[in-house]
């Protein structure tokens, strides 16, 4: 459902308040995500072996020239590959996607690396509010003739610090602590600004 | 104690093989059925990934006991049998055999299907040996429960052979696979047969 996709990554979007740029034009432009080429999935441990799951609606607002990057998450997006799964990460023990549809980070910082950045900011999942560092490489690149930033990275999180995991899901003998997050967006020049 | 096999009686490494692998099955089908009946949650994700580590155990046993028989003699079925029920042990042997491989393969190729991969006691994650596919997972649902019901029919036939060469035809079949003396006339013919004593 690409058009359903798009759509719902534009109403993130106009949640996602990020100041337009002062700087025009060159590279001091902000980037909006190209939804059909970009990834955000996650690793978790369960009894003992990785399992993966993605989400597939989220919005992304970069701009490296004023230090801003946002992203919101439809929470409701994800999925894990298995349905009975997904019943059970959906409701209230873990994300609670009816309470908290939405997951966001905003950088307050970007810290400039050898091949990217560390945005330090303010993820907030589930109702919770943390700070973190989210690490990722950045470059632009000529593809068909179109200008492309690819933001591409991962960092880990524990999933307790924001409360996904209640009652006996608060255990991590069989659900590990750890999730490792993996990003790979394709980003765009924003226009119409 | 002798470790290997002789042409009369089994070795300690067989008796404690085959006695190792029915404790564990024993503990594999009770949980298989607990993980069956319990709701999606927590202590059904536990009861399956204790049934998944001890079915890998069982596989790695069963290897293990068929390498070890090929390279030890394997002790003649006694003289006092009627061809069926040579058959019937032969063919009640080779069925167990088949189903020590076939469960845990059939059970881990779910698995696999399903998108959980394996873990052997949270210590290693196993490859998965299937793509995903939901088909294949429903389809193995089925031949491994199927194959649950076999093992208990063939197991059944076991004991109760076991039992009657015990109890009815009063010979060593059920003692040369426990630990402990064979009697006399065991003996003698081991004596006979070999240098070592049968225990
Ligand atoms: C000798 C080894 C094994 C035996 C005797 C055995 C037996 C059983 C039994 C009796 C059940 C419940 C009945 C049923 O589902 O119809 C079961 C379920 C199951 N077994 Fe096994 N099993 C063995 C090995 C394995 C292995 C190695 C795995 C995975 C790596 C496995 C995975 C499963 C799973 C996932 C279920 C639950 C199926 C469901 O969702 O209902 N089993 N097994
Ligand atoms: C999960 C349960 C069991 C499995 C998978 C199993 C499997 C086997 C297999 C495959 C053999 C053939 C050994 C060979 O020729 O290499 C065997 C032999 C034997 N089993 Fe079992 N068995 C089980 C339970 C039992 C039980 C409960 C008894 C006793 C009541 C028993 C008594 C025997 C005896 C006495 C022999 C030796 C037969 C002989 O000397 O020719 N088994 N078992």
């Amino acid at each position: 459902m690409p058009a359903f996709r798009a759509a719902s990554a534009l109403t993130l979007l106009t949640a996602v308040s990020v100041p337009a740029s002062a700087h025009a034009g060159g590279r001091a432009i902000p980037y909006t995500l190209l939804h059909a080429h970009s990834s955000l999935t996650y690793t978790f441990t369960q009894a003992g072996a990785a399992n993966h799951g993605r989400f597939n609606t989220f919005a992304v607002r970069f701009d490296p020239a004023a230090g801003r990057l946002a992203v919101v998450v439809d929470m409701r997006s994800f999925d894990t590959g298995d349905s009975q799964r997904n019943r059970i990460l959906g409701g209230k023990d873990f994300f609670d996607v009816a309470q908290y549809p939405q997951a966001r980070f905003t950088a307050r910082r970007l810290i400039r690396t050898a091949h990217g950045y560390r945005a330090v900011g303010a993820l907030t999942l589930r109702g919770i509010t943390r700070t973190v560092v989210i690490p990722f490489t950045w470059r632009t690149a000529d593809i068909d003739g179109r200008e492309v930033g690819l933001l591409t990275g991962r960092t880990t999180i524990r999933r307790l610090a924001f409360g996904i995991g209640q009652g006996q899901w608060h255990s991590t003998e069989w659900v590990g602590n750890a999730v490792t997050l993996r990003y790979a967006l394709e980003l765009l020049p924003a226009r119409g600004r | 104690m002798i470790f290997r096999n002789t042409p009369v009686r089994w070795g300690a490494v067989s008796q404690l093989l085959h006695w190792l692998i029915v404790a564990l099955i024993a503990v594999q089908v009770t949980l298989g059925l607990i993980g069956l009946e319990l709701p999606l949650g927590m202590e059904k994700l536990a009861a399956l990934a204790r049934h998944k580590s001890i079915g890998i155990t069982i596989l790695a046993l069963a290897a293990i006991r068929l390498l070890w028989r090929w390279m030890n003699p394997t002790p003649a079925l006694p003289g006092n049998l009627l061809p069926i029920e040579r058959f019937l042990a032969r063919f009640t042997h080779a069925g167990l055999y088949v189903l020590l491989f076939a469960l845990p393969l059939t059970g881990w190729i779910m698995s696999s299907a399903r998108g959980f991969p394996v873990s052997w006691f949270n210590l290693m994650q196993l490859p998965n040996l299937v793509s995903k596919s939901g088909t294949l997972y429903h389809a193995m649902i089925e031949v491994h429960a199927t194959l649950a019901i076999a093992l208990g029919l063939i197991l059944a036939l076991h004991i109760a052979g076991a039992l009657k060469h015990h109890f009815v035809l009063k010979d060593d079949t059920l003692r040369r696979m426990l630990p402990g003396c064979a009697p006399a006339a065991d003996r003698s013919v081991a004596a006979a047969d070999s240098p070592r004593k049968s225990c």
